[in-house]
């Protein structure tokens, strides 16, 4: 090869003289040599010089374009040649007069100053004029490369941000789209101060929310995500004001008017995309809708507007909600006028909304009412009025979305049903979706029902749901309980009427299988503990009819008695049915409840409104609760519903995986997202099932971080260790990988260990593991770094499907809890260079006497201790083993006090990798199983 | 060149609605319709308008029908079987597969039942359907070589389409019926964002703004519950086609979600062969509708059987969906004198319902007795409920949709007139669009559009395409409605990039039409630059300076000899830079300003000097000379010269 140097170098040079045509193969004869590693060394000299030389003498474009193209090979190929590359190079752009040319040179240089530091000073000395000069050339493609690629260049931010604010102006589509970008970039790095300029830039952005280029209005809603915690106050109100004013323009049919850019007309080669009437791309819609969602800014008039077709004639009054009011007048009423949403424009978005034919829209639009209901009490009752039709939706997405957010209303105290809503809102109780029932009675719970008729016709929707689906037998008669428990006067009034049914018959016949009796006899016994109903007039004779049905009726209220409560308060009931409340009927439940009454009703977004609205509102809020003792709320979630939606969780992560490999991390990581809050409401509901819902996170943890978990049956272990493998599989996949030996190491081992897995349970190995053990082997080989191994990962990595996880039986939530009584306020004692015993408290949750424990101790990075716990020389079962644990701690520095962080680690029995050698600790890797634990030590003074 | 619109029918009325639209030109006939109100000639259009020789053939290029409603195609076998129109017609799919059954059991109802004597036989329907070509949405037809016609999506009904057209460089839009908000089965209108000279548009709702659907669905449903719950029956007398698809699957889904047994029955003709059509043409409903498609045709109702007169009488809950509409006779009449004694029962009204029907009566006040005729009185116990549903767009959604299109005119048609007046009010003050709504056998003529082909030189072109973007702080007032009136102004940092309109259009003698950059413009025409430049000959008061300061001036006539030319000019300009500030600049020999040019003026007789009058003050004169870019400034220097008094110090 390399003696045909010599005329590769001949033709590259004719290329300058001879005729036009190029000659492409003495091109590719060069890039080969190039990149051909055992080129010695003069060759690629040679050829640098030679290219050097054309470089200088042609002037030919697409000559010119090659050898670009060629000295960047060079200089990526052979890095000792990059600083010559990047001068010849650099000298050959200073006398370019070709737009296109230069940014190629451009392209080159600062792909090889990104690589080579040394460099960077050299292109700084290139000045602003010169890049920006690069941008106002005719050719777009270079202005669009330009914009997007700016950052890399050493510009100004002001002359960057004066560039990129121009060219949103631009006929072309794309290049709006880069500059909008750059502009959101450029606002991240904060550089820019003058509130004037921002405004603009604002401005300019809630215009291309009416673009008429599809992909710009995406940027430019998309602009919106970026803005958080980048603006000062001020200007987020600002943003949200005219972004508001923007998404309205999309949601709205016929509201933006994007006026065809005059150059159409002119006969420019400019794509006309028109978009059309009605049909926007619904991803616009719910975008724009998912925004409004999340303004946290907005006055009530204009949210009330939302809700309304008419123009509604609007009071001047225009306080925003939401925000600060002292915070806000601080900054001196900084929002110009112009910024005021035309009610017009938000005429009857939310209307629109819910009418949508996409039921994605009408999803979305549900879902930003969630937020927004928080803000006003009186846009909360008028949206419910739609909320309430969206019942009647075809999509049963769409009306569980309104059913929540009818529950969020509820907890917010925003729920104000009225009479007409009854008919549509109880007809969900019995609606053939186990979803839509439960929620529906969830918000039952919480409704404040004003008159006898709204309740007695939720009491016969309650008893209709229960004739028709006996299944959901437990939580109606916990529903009922807790309405009775919240409206006794109403309840006495029932009971009269139904006494009937209850009583026995003539023949002296008690009718008490029926499930009807069951659950009017648990309203009945409800009432006495009502706050209204002091005075309890249902007949103590009840109360005993309903100790006959003592198991089923604990059953139902487990949550919030235990049986024997139950029956002690029946029995109490049925001699005297006046009930001091000081007088505690449960005592089991008392103590260990968190108080979260309010904690599950107020949302992440609306915790930070909430800190702004005035006082007044807030105590409003938290003063209903009172009448509902937390007692109630907290136990209000019944073990079963949660294990479903946990299901219907894990059900759903099954579907995310299909994005991962699309690609779509954004859409994955928000799902992801959204599960861990949906998880986190449950978490205050309720206790019964924490061990499901930790584990639940775990594996969320696992599905997003590709991490570890274990305490699993084999088919769940499986499927967990197939994660690990691919965790495997993506470091090894990475170029930078350094330690590829060890995960080699530990990608073997689990393999073996899943084959013996699937051996042992019979169970069929996944396609996955199968492939990989194939070609392990191959893997080996290429580890010392060439070029095929991305490939076969890749392949690897596509033959990788999640599969749908099942939760057979329940899982252990191992883990531990170390506690130091009074150390925080006395330090333990120690004398430096001294052993010091250190008396922990551990608490181990489900660890098995086979689980080998290690207690850590660290002062810093290099003084860290391990310590192995014996599991059996402690009491107690593999559930809860509580006992005392004197922890020696050697080496005491010298020091007046210290803090010596302690935790409870696991070792994984499948990991045999030795990563931890020194100070005789363990030989695996560890799982942390508890919180660090800070234990504070104090020297003994002589005194 | 203009167009012309001959409103034959809903002109300021509802009912048989036929536009006659020349483009350039072409005649279109948008919709050929009847009216149900009269029996008489006022039933049909008055085609005579369009051609006194009655050759429709030559006078019309084209008919075009939006939907199958009979006021939108009653009047087509007519027009073309009797009155012998062979020229293309042009419907959507589902239009040409419902029109004829419409028009079938129209004729019937005509014919047998009322004896009347028949209009157009069944052959005539036969015929005429035969010639219709029928066109797919947004699918552009060529008709001839000049016109182009293309539907949209409508809404309204299954099939409805709102018909685009363009002759040359006129394009209109006629709506015919639409809706804008999707309903059970149908989805919203839908079309592009299109260059118009006129929109014809219905406006049936013109002042109402109608609140969301559901609400009335749920008072249905609530009502139809009920009285199943109770035991009743429930009679829906409703057309054959759209309103029945839609309430029964409204019903149907109802019945799905709370698992509900009671029978519903359709009777059985004609809404049978209509749900046929619906199953087939499912892409022409929305979208939910088309989602679902794949596991379930929302058309194969699942709890719907078909009706046997036997189970009038028969026990037990039931809804039964009965043609016609209104009980104006035929199988809901029979049922409605069974069930309407019984107050368990329902009578579900939905829509409209024509003066003299039974429905109309039951839906004004509350009757308690229905007389049929002299001898038949039915006694009525049962609950009525009425429904309005309707198929017709809003004011808002007529609004949204001439905002979203901006014509240059819009007609309204299909209306009641003073709610039209109003809204044409509307429009032209809210949007600034000219806005015509003429009666029955009216003409409105409006210009229409030609464009002008014209050539760019290469230069125009690539100074377009270099960015060319300013920065402005443009004062903007505040004319939010919202707020109140008060005015503020602020100022906004925009950007402007108008990069075109420094283009020079030139037409030549039969040549075609040019843009050109204005530094091309000479080389074209080939004429050299002429700069205009202006010149006064400005007095400069000096006073009795000899006397005041004695200093040694000479002054013969008035006038200032050479020696002192600069002395004055020097004084001058001592005076106007204090005025002016550091814009002026001395040369010696000149003064200037941007391109203003001052020097002191030796000639006698000057020919920029104004002479009128004598010189009463010993003054001096200055030579001023400019261009056009400093016109305002030189005035302003001048004015400020000419009240100078160069003696004062």
């Amino acid at each position: 090869m390399e003696q045909h140097l010599g005329s590769v170098c001949e033709c590259i040079l004719s290329l300058s003289t001879n005729d036009k045509r190029l000659n492409l193969r003495a091109l590719a004869s060069a890039r080969s040599l190039i990149i051909n590693s055992s080129t010695s060394d003069s060759t690629i000299s040679a050829l640098f010089e030679t290219l050097t030389r054309f470089l200088q003498l042609t002037t030919e474009p697409r000559a010119l374009h090659h050898t670009l193209k060629l000295l960047s090979d060079i200089a990526f190929h052979h890095s000792r040649l990059s600083g010559l590359v990047f001068h010849s190079v650099r000298s050959y752009l200073l006398r370019s007069d070709s737009t296109r040319l230069s940014a190629e040179s451009l392209a080159v240089l600062s792909s090889i100053a990104e690589h080579d530091r040394s460099l960077a000073s050299a292109m700084d000395e290139l000045d602003d004029r010169f890049f920006v000069s690069l941008c106002f050339g005719p050719s777009v493609s270079v202005r669009s490369w330009f914009l997007s690629n700016a950052f890399r260049f050493p510009i100004r931010p002001y002359v960057l941000l004066t560039v990129m604010l121009g060219f949103t102006k631009d006929p072309y589509p794309y290049v709006r789209r880069v500059a909008l970008d750059g502009l959101v970039g450029l606002s991240k790095s904060s550089v820019i101060e003058d509130c004037g300029v921002i405004e603009g830039c604002y401005c300019r952005a809630v215009e291309l929310l009416g673009d008429a280029e599809d992909s710009v209005r995406c940027a430019a809603v998309h602009a919106w995500d970026a803005r958080e915690g980048v603006l000062p106050y001020h200007m987020g109100d600002l943003w949200s004001r005219t972004l508001l004013m923007g998404f309205l323009c999309i949601v709205n049919p016929g509201k933006h008017h994007p006026q065809p850019h005059i150059s159409l007309m002119v006969g420019l080669p400019l794509p006309v995309i028109l978009s059309q009437y009605g049909c926007h791309p619904p991803i616009m819609k719910v975008a724009a809708f998912d925004a409004l969602g999340k303004i946290g800014v907005v006055s009530e008039d204009i949210l009330l507007q939302t809700l309304s077709k008419r123009v509604l004639g609007i009071t001047k009054e225009k306080k925003p909600l939401g925000q600060c009011s002292a915070k806000r007048k601080s900054l001196g009423q900084y929002i110009p006028k112009h910024f005021d949403i035309q009610a017009c424009v938000a005429a009857g978005a939310f209307v629109h909304g819910l009418e949508d034919e996409f039921y994605e829209v009408r999803w979305s639009a549900c879902h930003s009412l969630h937020t927004l209901t928080i803000l006003s009490a009186k846009f909360a009752g008028e949206a419910l009025n739609l909320l309430m039709d969206v019942l009647n939706d075809d999509s049963l997405n769409v009306r569980l979305r309104a059913l929540e957010t009818m529950h969020h209303m509820a907890t917010c105290d925003h729920l104000k049903v009225q009479e007409t809503h009854m008919h549509m809102f109880l007809g969900t109780l019995v609606d053939n979706s186990t979803f839509i029932r439960s929620t529906a009675r969830k918000i039952l719970r919480l409704m404040k029902l004003h008159d006898l008729k709204m309740f007695q016709s939720s009491i016969d929707g309650l008893l209709e749901n229960l004739e028709v689906y006996p299944q959901d037998e437990a939580d109606i008669l916990s529903v009922l309980f807790d309405i009775g428990r919240n409206h006794g006067n109403f309840v006495v009034c029932i009971i009269k009427k139904f006494s009937q049914e209850i009583e026995p018959s003539c023949e002296g016949r008690l009718d008490f299988d029926s499930v009807r009796v069951a659950a009017l006899l648990v309203l009945a016994i409800s009432a006495p503990l009502s706050e209204a109903q002091k005075v309890c007039s249902i007949p103590s004779r009840i109360f005993s009819y309903a100790v006959t049905l003592l198991g089923r009726i604990s059953h139902a209220l487990k949550d919030v008695m235990n049986q024997n409560t139950l029956l002690a308060y029946l029995s109490h009931c049925s001699k005297s049915t006046i009930v001091d409340n000081s007088e505690s009927f449960f005592p089991m439940i008392e103590g260990d409840i968190p108080n979260c009454s309010c904690i599950d009703m107020i949302s992440p977004a609306g915790m930070s409104l909430q800190q702004g609205a005035s006082e007044n509102e807030n105590q409003k809020r938290l003063e209903p609760r009172k009448s509902a003792t937390p007692l109630l709320d907290c136990q209000l979630e019944v073990y079963s519903e949660v294990a479903k939606s946990i299901k219907l969780i894990l059900l759903k992560i099954n579907d995310i995986w299909f994005l991962v490999q699309k690609g779509c991390m954004a859409e994955v990581l928000r799902m992801l997202r959204s599960f861990r809050e949906e998880l986190a409401t449950y978490m205050s509901d309720s206790l019964v099932s924490a061990d499901t819902l930790a584990f639940t996170f775990q594996y969320l943890r696992v599905v997003k971080l590709l991490a570890k978990v274990q305490g699993l049956s084999k088919e769940e272990e499986l499927h967990v260790l197939e994660l690990i493998l691919v965790t495997c599989i993506l470091r090894l996949s990475k170029v930078e990988i350094c330690c590829h030996n060890a995960t080699l190491k530990k990608l073997s081992m689990i393999i073996s260990h899943a084959e013996f897995l699937h051996k042992e349970g019979s169970i069929e190995p996944y396609n996955f593991v199968v492939e990989l053990k194939k070609s392990l082997g191959e893997i080996d080989t290429y580890n010392d770094g060439a070029s095929c191994r991305p490939f076969l990962l890749k392949r690897l990595l596509e033959s990788f499907s999640l599969k749908q996880f099942r939760l057979s039986g329940s899982p252990k939530h191992i883990k531990a809890e170390i506690d130091l009584p009074g150390n925080d306020t006395e330090p333990l004692p120690f004398i430096s260079g001294l052993p010091v015993g250190i008396p922990l408290e551990i608490t181990l949750y489900n660890v098995s006497s086979e689980n080998r424990l290690w207690l850590r101790m660290i002062v810093h990075e290099q003084l860290m201790e391990f310590v192995f716990l014996d599991l059996n020389q402690s009491g107690g079962c593999d559930e809860v083993r509580k006992f005392t644990f004197m922890a020696p701690f050697y080496r005491t520095p010298k020091a007046m006090s210290l803090t010596l962080r302690v935790c409870i680690g696991m070792e994984c029995l499948f990991e045999d990798v030795n990563l931890i050698t020194d100070c005789g600790g363990p030989t695996r890797e560890l799982v942390y199983i508890c919180q660090e634990k800070e234990v504070y030590l104090g020297m003994i003074s002589k005194t | 060149m203009a167009i012309e619109c001959l409103v034959l029918g809903a002109g300021q009325e509802v009912g048989k609605s036929c536009a006659v639209v020349t483009i350039n030109g072409k005649r279109i006939m948008f919709d050929c319709g009847m009216h149900m109100g009269y029996l008489d000639h006022r039933r049909f259009p008055d085609f005579s308008l369009i051609s006194k020789s009655a050759d429709f053939n030559t006078a019309i290029d084209c008919i075009v029908i939006t939907h199958f409603h009979l006021d939108h195609v009653g009047a087509l076998p007519y027009f073309t079987e009797v009155c012998g129109y062979s020229g293309p017609i042009y419907m959507t799919y589902p239009t040409k597969a419902l029109s004829p059954l419409m028009l079938e059991d129209y004729r019937k109802v005509m014919v047998d039942r009322r004896g009347e004597q028949e209009l157009f036989s069944n052959d005539d329907i036969m015929k005429c359907m035969k010639k219709v070509i029928a066109v797919d949405l947004k699918q552009t037809v060529q008709v001839d070589k000049d016109l182009q016609i293309r539907a949209y999506y409508a809404g309204h009904v299954l099939g409805a389409a709102m018909f685009y057209a363009k002759v040359g460089d006129a394009a209109m839009v006629y709506t015919g019926d639409y809706n804008m908000t999707p309903d059970r089965h149908l989805g919203a209108a839908q079309i592009d964002r299109l260059q118009l000279d006129l929109l014809i548009t219905e406006s049936t709702y013109a002042t109402t703004v109608r609140d969301s659907k559901y609400a009335r669905e749920r008072e249905f449903l609530k009502a139809v519950h009920k009285c199943v719950a109770d035991g009743g029956k429930v009679l829906i007398p409703t057309f054959a086609l759209g309103r029945a698809q839609e309430l029964c699957i409204l019903l149907d889904n109802y019945w799905e979600r709370m698992n509900l047994k009671v029978p519903i029955y359709f009777s059985a003709g004609l809404t049978i062969q209509a749900n046929m059509y619906y199953k087939m043409l499912i892409s022409w409903t929305n979208q939910r509708v088309k989602e679902t498609y794949a596991t379930h045709n929302a058309f194969d109702f699942k709890n719907v059987r078909s009706f046997d007169r036997s189970l009038i009488n028969a026990p037990g809950p039931c809804v039964l969906f009965a043609t016609p509409g209104m009980i104006s006779g035929g199988f809901s009449l029979e049922v409605f004198k069974l069930w309407a004694p019984s107050e368990m029962n329902l009578v579900t009204l939905p829509g409209y319902c024509l003066a003299g029907t039974i429905g109309h009566k039951l839906t004004t006040g509350k009757p308690t007795k229905i007389d049929l005729d002299k001898d038949i009185q039915i006694s009525v116990r049962c609950q009525i409920h009425q429904l309005s549903f309707s198929p017709h767009t809003d004011a808002k959604g007529i609004m949204d949709l001439v905002k979203f299109l901006s014509p240059k005119h819009v007609i309204l048609v299909h209306g009641e007139k003073p709610k039209m007046a109003s809204l044409k009010g509307k429009i032209e003050s809210d949007l600034g669009i000219q806005c015509y709504y003429p009666a029955n056998n009216d003409t409105v003529c409006i210009p229409s559009t030609c464009w002008l082909k014209a050539d760019t030189s290469k230069t125009f072109i690539r100074s377009s395409l270099n960015p060319n973007f300013k920065f402005v702080k443009t004062i903007s007032e505040d004319k939010s409605n919202l707020v109140s009136k008060e005015t503020e102004a602020t100022s906004v940092l925009q950007v402007h990039d108008e990069r075109v309109a420094e283009g020079i259009l030139i037409v030549e003698k039969s040549k075609k039409a040019k843009v050109v950059h204005q530094n091309e413009l000479l080389l074209m025409i080939g004429k050299d630059k002429h700069d205009v430049q202006f010149a006064y000959c400005c007095p400069v008061q000096i006073g009795n300076l000899e006397r005041t300061k004695g200093m040694d001036f000479a002054l013969s006539k008035n006038v200032v000899s050479t020696s002192d030319e600069c002395s004055w000019l020097h004084l001058l300009f001592a005076k106007l830079a204090t005025k002016l500030g550091g814009n002026i600049q001395d040369f010696g020999q000149h003064l200037q300003v941007d391109s203003i040019h001052i020097s002191v003026c030796l000639k006698d007789i000057c020919p920029y000097r104004t002479t009128d009058g004598p010189q009463k003050e010993p003054a001096v004169f200055f030579c001023c000379t400019w261009s056009v870019a400093d016109v305002n400034l030189a005035w302003e220097i001048i004015s400020i010269m000419e009240n100078l008094d160069l003696s004062i110090i």
